[in-house]
């Protein structure tokens, strides 16, 4: 059941495209690079993230880099 | 061109509304979830770690201040390539939206968290985050104006939301509860302290809003008032907290609110929880906002933007993302993480680094003067 999942994330990301895209004119090339970049970005993650639902995340890795000074708090 | 890269926001806010904007910021998960993490070290005596935490926020305030008087235009994330080289810089940069992006989604989860445990448990949390997200979209794209604007109208109500409980509150009061003031000395106080100066350490975030400042003279004034005036509702939390529960407050994963559901007036006034969340969501939609914020200008002063409204709903499709899911499998290993690894990861890159920036800004400051005064005395 996850195809209806995907439609439902890439409707989104069209919409965001549609609402967003005319509001930008010509000149700002690198204003739509960045917007097609971190859309992209959004849009894969999520997909990413409904096939394997456990890939590490932001905070685990911040964890394994600070884990020497948080045993300090450890209870 | 140094004029043009900064002016990517043309509004302008007074520092009361700067005070205004940030009082939220760092209060609306500082008063849900603190409590309850200094409690657990501290017990009966976590009414004195958040007076020693705001040390941290009087400290980060200053080091902020003192680099935008070097940089006025500038936000932090533009004046570390001036100081330590572009190349660094960038870096830098980058590691510091990182952590705008991180911690705006660690907020999403907290309150997504905390809607869900209270009232909305059977709404999936894309739901409740996607409509926030939403609402702070259309701030965030109305810029620093909205954003001051919004918080004149929300900000009085839930600064008195501490206060008006502990009046309501106040016939239930046990103030023995209190003593032994620090019957196993001071440690336990000082760990209790960790959370809190993390916390007070997000006034960070004055170094996005301060170039906007129309009245910049009264930036540090007002940045004090702020601290001040967290600290002061800190306390009176924590005292609501061990008045009500003694050393037991701890338990609690959100004394503030537990102790709310206690109120009851003549058997007229009950169940005010519900109000009390739906004063805390104007603080939370402030909060969200302005990380919002803070990441989408950073990111585009990051890379030279022209303008930051393009890249607004890109980013609020990826902070639900990261907020749904990515960014903790559970609440227990976010909490664990808030415990124990965010006092060092916060204080690290929002107090830490910019001492270092701010001391090598003032020696390259000085060596330049030292290499201009001979010059002067030749001419």
């Amino acid at each position: 059941m996850k195809w209806p999942t995907i439609i439902g994330i890439t409707i989104v990301v069209v919409l965001l495209t549609f609402y967003e895209w005319p509001k930008m004119d010509q000149h700002q090339k690198k204003e739509k690079k960045a917007f097609v970049t971190i859309t992209a970005m959004g849009w894969l993650l999520a997909i990413l993230l409904l096939f394997f639902p456990d890939l590490p995340g932001p905070t685990q890795m911040i964890d394994s880099l600070f884990s020497p000074l948080g045993k300090l708090l450890e209870k | 061109m140094q004029w043009g890269r900064s002016m990517i926001e043309k509004g302008k806010i007074s520092s009361f509304q700067m005070a205004l904007i940030m009082y939220p910021t760092i209060a609306a998960t500082a008063l849900l979830t603190v409590p309850g993490i200094t409690g657990s070290y501290a017990e009966r005596d976590m009414w004195i770690s958040p007076i020693l935490g705001s040390v941290n926020g009087f400290f980060t305030a200053f080091i902020l201040y003192q680099l935008h008087r070097i940089y006025p235009k500038e936000s932090l994330i533009q004046y570390v390539e001036l100081i330590i080289g572009r190349f660094f810089g960038k870096i830098l940069g980058f590691v510091y939206l990182f952590f705008l992006l991180h911690l705006g989604s660690i907020i999403l989860r907290e309150y997504s968290t905390f809607v869900s445990v209270s009232f909305l448990q059977k709404t999936p949390p894309f739901v409740i985050i996607g409509g926030m997200i939403l609402v702070c979209a259309f701030a965030v794209s109305g810029g620093i104006e909205v954003l001051g604007r919004t918080a004149n109208l929300f900000v009085p109500i839930v600064f008195l939301l501490p206060l008006i409980t502990a009046i309501l509150l106040l016939k239930d009061f046990d103030p023995k509860h209190m003593l032994p003031i620090m019957e196993h000395g001071s440690l336990p106080v000082i760990m209790g302290a960790a959370a809190p100066q993390v916390w007070f350490g997000e006034t960070f975030l004055i170094t996005l809003i301060l170039p906007f400042l129309s009245d910049r003279d009264k930036g540090m004034k007002w940045s004090m008032i702020l601290v001040i005036g967290i600290m002061v509702n800190f306390v009176i939390t924590n005292l609501t907290a061990i008045f009500l529960f003694g050393g037991s407050a701890s338990g609690y994963a959100f004394p503030l609110f537990t102790a709310i559901r206690y109120i009851t007036v003549s058997t007229f006034f009950e169940h005010l929880e519900s109000v009390a969340i739906a004063i805390w969501i104007m603080g939370i939609f402030i909060k969200v906002s302005m990380f919002y914020y803070a990441l989408v200008l950073g990111t585009s002063q990051w890379l030279n933007l022209s303008d930051y409204r393009p890249i607004v709903f890109p980013f609020g499709f990826l902070l639900t993302v990261l907020g749904c899911q990515w960014v903790a499998p559970n609440f227990e290993e976010l909490n664990h993480f808030l415990v124990t690894i965010y006092p060092f990861y916060g204080t690290l890159l929002m107090t830490l680094i910019p001492v270092l920036l701010l001391l090598i800004a003032w020696f390259r400051k000085k060596q330049r003067n030292k290499e201009q005064a001979p010059n002067q005395s030749v001419q």
